[in-house]
């Protein structure tokens, strides 16, 4: 299936968190939940360079990718994508990266509410990115679907 | 900064142990399994019992791929959407056969037992400053 099908496009707009499969160099499996945005053609998401999602995309570019759309009773609401994967690291990228994930995550009524009650803990945040930035810059797994599938949510659910 | 040797260091943590984060497997928020099968990764959305203290796995029938046994495989489990919610298990084993569990639900799954080989877990709403010897 296409993922520009209009009731595929409807899943992954409205999952929130996706989990990205990835092989090693040496072919041991790794799975990360992360934050994600769609752009025309791709799938960004978000982690920094010393991750093992990242490094792994760097070893091996194949992934597989779980959309899932919780508190949802409609007959698709798990999408699985599988497609290849590059690191991007540029700025031009990164700043597009970051404008439409505060736009998704953070400048809405719900993650408004949410950082307004954890106001006191802005500051660990902040100093935890900062940390993980030390250790390796902040980067995009741009995914390209090659492949895209409904999964038998409706037995999963 | 000149970094004495010997001396403590301050760093952030989002790490909890993962008997804090036992909730997850009652309530099964989101689950998956992760393989690698015929050189892809695989993810499988699952159906997941914890039950005597086992990790049992169902996935559906109609699963295109299925992991070997003895295989090695990650159960990851979740939750959240907003950044201070967002907490996990995160599993790395390997699978056996096993039977349907007594609570499993109705829908036709291979049943796998996961056997956890290291596990690790986070939540990011207990950030905190830990001691960090250099």
């Amino acid at each position: 299936m296409n993922v520009d099908d209009p009731a595929m496009l409807d899943v992954i707009r409205r999952c929130m968190v996706a989990r990205i499969a990835t092989l090693s160099r040496n072919g041991r499996p790794s799975i990360n939940p992360l934050y994600f945005v769609f752009v025309p053609g791709h799938i960004w998401l978000g982690t920094v360079e010393w991750t093992l999602a990242a490094r792994n995309v760097k070893a091996d570019p194949r992934v597989s990718v779980l959309f899932e759309v919780e508190r949802d009773r409609s007959p698709h609401r798990i999408l699985r994508i599988s497609g290849r994967a590059i690191v991007r690291t540029d700025p031009k990228g990164q700043r597009s990266y970051n404008l439409r994930v505060a736009r998704k995550y953070v400048l809405t009524p719900g993650g408004i509410r949410h950082y307004l009650a954890h106001l006191r803990q802005l500051k660990l945040r902040r100093h935890y990115a900062a940390q993980n930035v030390s250790t390796g810059q902040p980067c995009v797994i741009e995914v390209t679907p090659l492949h895209a599938e409904f999964l038998g949510d409706e037995q999963l659910g | 900064m000149h970094i004495q040797e010997g001396a403590f260091m301050k760093r952030v943590t989002r790490n909890i142990d993962p008997s804090s984060a036992r909730d997850l497997l009652e309530r099964v928020p989101r689950a998956c399994l992760c393989f690698a099968y015929d050189h892809w990764p695989q993810a499988q959305p699952i159906v997941l019992v914890w039950h005597d203290g086992r990790y049992l796995v169902g996935l559906l029938e109609e699963a295109d791929h299925q992991p070997d046994s003895n295989q090695e495989v990650i159960l990851l489990i979740d939750e959240g959407v907003h950044y201070f919610d967002l907490r996990a298990l995160y599993i790395r084993g390997q699978v056996k056969q096993a039977s349907a569990p007594p609570e499993a639900p109705a829908a036709d799954c291979t049943w796998l037992e996961v056997v956890p080989l290291k596990t690790v877990a986070w939540d990011y709403g207990t950030l905190r400053e830990v001691r960090d010897e250099r």
